[in-house]
């Protein structure tokens, strides 16, 4: 059975760049859902079964650091596991990350391989 | 590495990675001319240790036809898909500009893009104590990606 991933970005030209690095990388994803942001990634991850999430930064609204520490409070969709994948990929910004739960970052302009080697370990 | 290289890797890293279009750097300088004609041009502000402006310069037919690469699919007029992508770019570079920066990530943060566009318009800078503009040719056209950061 396939999966379903969710993309979190403000940017619909980097949700749809995000979704064709997936399919160029050969994951086998049943589902690609899109949010714009960290409160539109919680809604659809309340009314969706969702295997891991791959979400920006820096958003509008809630930002990605504020949706991981929304999400690690509901016992609901805690353990979905989340990449980041970002223009800020400085150290302490993903020692945040990964302290709100974070499993990997990916810095922007990436590559199919790239997203594969992250994504791959998590599915 | 001086600003002016940084933006040169960065701006062909993305260009290649990104866009699959091989973009090469010419000889840097400042520019000018505030004025634009039938340009479109993203931005991302920087603020913190360091405070300015990250930009990247396209004339239209240039970024309708990046913007085509970019998201695979036929943009013929300046639209919001274009904006979002020019916009896009804005921030990846500014992204790399500030990784070589601020290697921590701490020190400076980075607004969200926008971007302006039309027949006319101007970009001015008021207190600019560093300012580095890179153009880059693509195919025979050209754009170009400024940095401008205030007097410290």
């Amino acid at each position: 059975m396939g999966k379903t991933v969710l993309i979190v970005d403000d940017s619909n030209t980097m949700r749809k760049i995000v979704s064709r690095a997936l399919r160029q990388a050969g994951i086998d994803f049943d589902q690609i859902l899109e949010a714009g942001d960290g409160q539109e990634a919680l809604d659809v991850l309340g009314a969706n079964s969702v295997d891991v999430v791959l979400s920006d930064i820096n958003m509008p609204n809630m930002t990605g650091l504020e949706f991981l520490k929304a999400k690690s409070e509901d016992d609901a969709i805690k353990d979905i596991p989340v990449v980041m994948i970002s223009t800020e990929t400085g150290a302490d910004i993903i020692d945040q990350a990964k302290a709100l739960g974070a499993k990997g970052a990916v810095k922007k302009p990436f590559t199919p391989d790239l997203i594969n080697d992250t994504l791959g370990p998590l599915l | 590495m001086n600003h002016a290289e940084q933006i040169a890797d960065a701006t062909c890293e993305i260009f290649s990675s990104m866009i699959m279009l091989e973009v090469t750097p010419k000889e840097a300088g400042k520019r000018t001319d505030p004025a634009f004609s039938d340009s479109i041009s993203g931005m991302v502000g920087l603020a913190g240790t360091v405070k300015g402006n990250l930009a990247i310069h396209l004339p239209s037919s240039v970024a309708t036809a990046v913007t085509t690469a970019f998201l695979g699919m036929d943009v013929e007029t300046i639209d919001d898909d274009v904006c979002d992508a020019i916009g896009e770019l804005a921030n990846m570079l500014a992204g790399a500009v500030k990784t070589a920066i601020d290697p921590s990530g701490s020190d400076i943060k980075l607004s969200m893009p926008s971007t302006v566009y039309g027949d006319s318009y101007s970009l001015d800078c008021l207190d600019c104590g560093v300012s580095v503009l890179v153009p880059f040719d693509l195919d025979g056209t050209e754009f170009s990606v400024e940095l401008l950061l205030a007097e410290t």
